[in-house]
């Protein structure tokens, strides 16, 4: 089973200009198993503000597991995710969404019989007064979060062009394949996020809407002062408009580095290329 | 206006009916907005206000209980309907609204008549608030145990709670057993300005209660429209689409959930109070798995999530429960030479057949109810069917287009979140 090489993960120590930035996200030594599978083992990587960094691997590597790890979905079992130097171990996904993490998922989870703009309005969910007299009796406080949520949510659209406000209130399932994956970015960008993280945004998309979303990517840096965390397969969108990379196969960190550095690292072309000649 | 002759179908008609009502405009509004909106429901509460000068006495008693029975059915759609939450034991909350008006206004004294002590009475408008709290809180009771459980696990535990409570009322020497208790209506109001008095007691009157539980309804109505209309409602919905994307965005499900089965039961408290107070009479007999069943079905055959689909659905099977039931029974009792097959037969027997072959055929023709939800009937038509299948066709779609679709990592997700799978066994 475990066929993951013996060799311990290289620690490079970071470039001049990336330890000049703060650190955002610190995962530490964060292990999860499913029964007696590893799923994530061990996993070590910092993120610093405002890059955008990937994670690579192959098939089963982990990389979804550990979006699961960050937004709260699973506990780890060991190791320790500090965001912003606060320990979000163990919080809900909701509380880790109040913390600054917004997050996309690889099979769009849309709310598909719910319109475009009501599933940008249930991204600013957190923006409403909680309080059930508020909510109830739409009360001024409510009624100004909603008119807020409203504009916002038309504004958040408005980023990838006016077609998707044409279409807010149409249903979610009904937009395109692209659409889709738009309005989920428009539903994590609701919460007014610091760090986004993206399980395969370009999955499924032909060349011309790859290309456009690597542009919107390094768009939603700039414009939303993000950072971004990615999942992505295509090595030409990763290696395109990566700051720094981290390889997982097998649940373990295999390599670590800036785009150059991965793409000559012999481990990492044997895990992509070299794998299927020793099956 | 748009004729399209060479239709002759009856869907012709019916789409040319429909374009006629959409494109003919009254005040700035189309015909078809004033049928469907607002100005309908209008047009009912104005008729549901003169009823009492309409109908007579036994239709007007059927008008107090379908009011309840609405309430009831509008409280249980928020937990099912709205967050998707099924609950076969509604009855639960029916129950202690009931029980808490019978006991606060003296049931006890009443049936103890022997006992000497001294127990305190309340008045109906304390015990009103006091049952739908109290309800609400044990809608949170049973709601937190159960959050971790969906679909047929959570009908299950929430059919035992419906069981249990009753038979709890049954058991406990405190609510008298099986004889139950007696509950008095709201004490009568005396000198109101314009009004005169109010009798509420007066069992050949029953205009001041029914005015009583049309108030409540329509309180009720425009509370579940306000929470369906908001962010709360938002996140039901929200829930019961992709409980793991809700919690991704931001919908603390705990809570949601808590709030869903929390104001649910609130709703059922107050038409338990109501109810008792307009029977008088309640005993743990009275709350059986057949009210939550028929409060359900109510919803079903309405439209579930729909909020006057639901209020038909009541209407219909209220109606027919307890008006049409003794009519027709009385009927065939004086009379047993109309019908050699149903002479002397009680139809009160045959009820939940009658709703069981309600249920079938609503769920074989109509499964979005009379009234639907738009969104609910999406839902049943398998249009943007649930997210797993939903993007798994995405997928399938681009492949045939011969568009670049990466296979990897699909089971990623999902395989691990079930019993971990050997999602890497493969390699």
């Amino acid at each position: 089973m475990d066929t993951s090489p013996a060799q311990p993960a290289t620690m490079e120590a970071p470039s001049p200009a990336r330890a000049a930035r703060p650190v955002i996200l610190d995962v530490t030594n964060v292990t999860k198993s499913f029964g007696g599978l590893r799923a994530v083992d061990s996993v070590t990587f910092d993120l610093r503000q405002g890059e955008i960094f990937s994670i690579i691997g192959p098939n089963g590597a982990g990389k979804t597991t550990v979006f699961n790890l960050i937004t709260g979905i699973y506990k780890p079992d060991v190791g320790q995710i500090v965001f912003e130097g606060r320990s979000i171990n163990g919080l809900t996904p909701d509380r880790v969404l109040r913390r600054g993490i917004a997050r996309t998922f690889q099979n769009i989870r849309l709310f598909n019989n719910m319109t475009v703009l009501e599933n940008a309005l249930v991204g600013q969910q957190i923006r409403f007064p909680s309080d059930l007299a508020s909510v109830m009796l739409h009360l001024p406080n409510y009624r100004r979060a909603e008119r807020q949520a409203k504009a916002r949510a038309l504004e958040l659209l408005s980023f990838f062009g006016p077609s998707l406000v044409a279409r807010q209130d149409e249903y979610a399932s009904s937009l395109s394949y692209a659409d889709r994956r738009r309005v989920e970015i428009v539903r994590a960008l609701g919460s007014a996020p610091k760090l986004l993280l993206l399980d395969e945004p370009t999955a499924g998309m032909n060349d011309a809407e790859t290309a456009e979303a690597i542009t919107y990517i390094q768009r939603l840096r700039r414009e939303f002062n993000l950072t971004v965390l990615l999942i992505e397969h295509k090595l030409q969108v990763t290696m395109g408009i990566s700051d720094h990379i981290v390889v997982l196969d097998y649940g373990k960190k295999l390599a670590e580095g800036v785009p150059a550095e991965i793409q000559q690292n012999p481990l990492v072309i044997e895990a992509y290329l070299g794998r299927k000649a020793e099956v | 206006m748009i004729l399209r002759r060479s239709q002759t179908t009856l869907r012709g008609y019916l789409d040319t009916a429909l374009a006629w009502l959409d494109n003919t405009t009254l005040l700035g509004r189309s015909l078809r907005w004033y049928l469907t909106s607002w100005p309908l429901g209008l047009v009912f509460l104005l008729l549901a206000l003169l009823l009492p000068v309409l109908v007579d006495l036994p239709t007007l008693t059927a008008a107090v209980s379908i009011c309840i029975y609405a309430m009831l059915a509008l409280g249980l759609n928020i937990v099912v309907g709205y967050a998707g939450l099924l609950d076969l034991g509604y009855v639960a909350f029916f129950v202690i609204g009931s029980y808490t008006v019978a006991v606060g206004t003296g049931g006890i004294l009443q049936n103890a008549q022997d006992h000497a002590f001294n127990i305190p009475t309340y008045p109906f408008w304390l015990l009103l608030p006091l049952a739908a709290l109290l309800a609400g809180i044990f809608g949170v009771l049973l709601g937190a145990p159960t959050l971790r459980l969906r679909g047929d696990y959570l009908a299950i535990v929430t059919l035992g709670f419906g069981e249990i409570v009753p038979i709890i009322f049954q058991n406990l020497p405190f609510f008298f057993g099986q004889f139950g208790m007696s509950a008095l209506p709201p004490a009568d109001i005396n000198n109101i300005p314009l009004l005169g008095s109010i009798t509420f007691s007066d069992p050949l009157n029953v205009t001041p209660f029914y005015y009583l539980a049309l108030a409540a309804l329509v309180i009720v109505v425009l509370a579940v429209y306000a929470l369906r209309d908001s962010s709360l409602g938002r996140a039901w919905i929200a829930i019961r689409e992709d409980e793991t994307a809700a919690a991704a965005s931001g919908v603390n499900l705990v809570r949601t959930k808590l709030l869903a089965f929390g104001l649910g039961a609130t709703v059922g408290g107050i038409g338990g109070a109501l109810n008792a107070a307009f029977v008088t009479t309640i005993a743990p007999s009275d709350f059986n798995f057949g009210i939550s069943i028929t409060i359900l079905i109510m919803i079903v055959l309405g439209g579930i999530g729909s909020i006057p689909g639901v209020i038909l659905g009541a209407a219909i099977l209220r109606f027919f429960d307890v008006y049409l039931v003794s009519t027709v029974s009385a009927a065939l009792q004086s009379n047993s030479t109309t019908s050699n097959l149903l002479a002397g037969h009680d139809i009160n027997q045959a009820k939940l057949l009658i709703y069981g072959i309600v249920l079938l055929v609503m769920i074989l023709l109509r499964p979005q109810g009379l009234i639907p939800n738009r969104r609910r009937s999406r839902e049943l038509k398998g249009i943007g069917a649930s997210v797993e299948g939903a993007s798994a066709v995405g997928l399938l779609e681009r492949e045939e287009a011969g568009l670049d679709v990466p296979v990897e990592d699909t089971l990623d997700e999902t395989a691990y979140a079930g019993s971990g799978s050997d999602a890497q066994g493969g390699e």
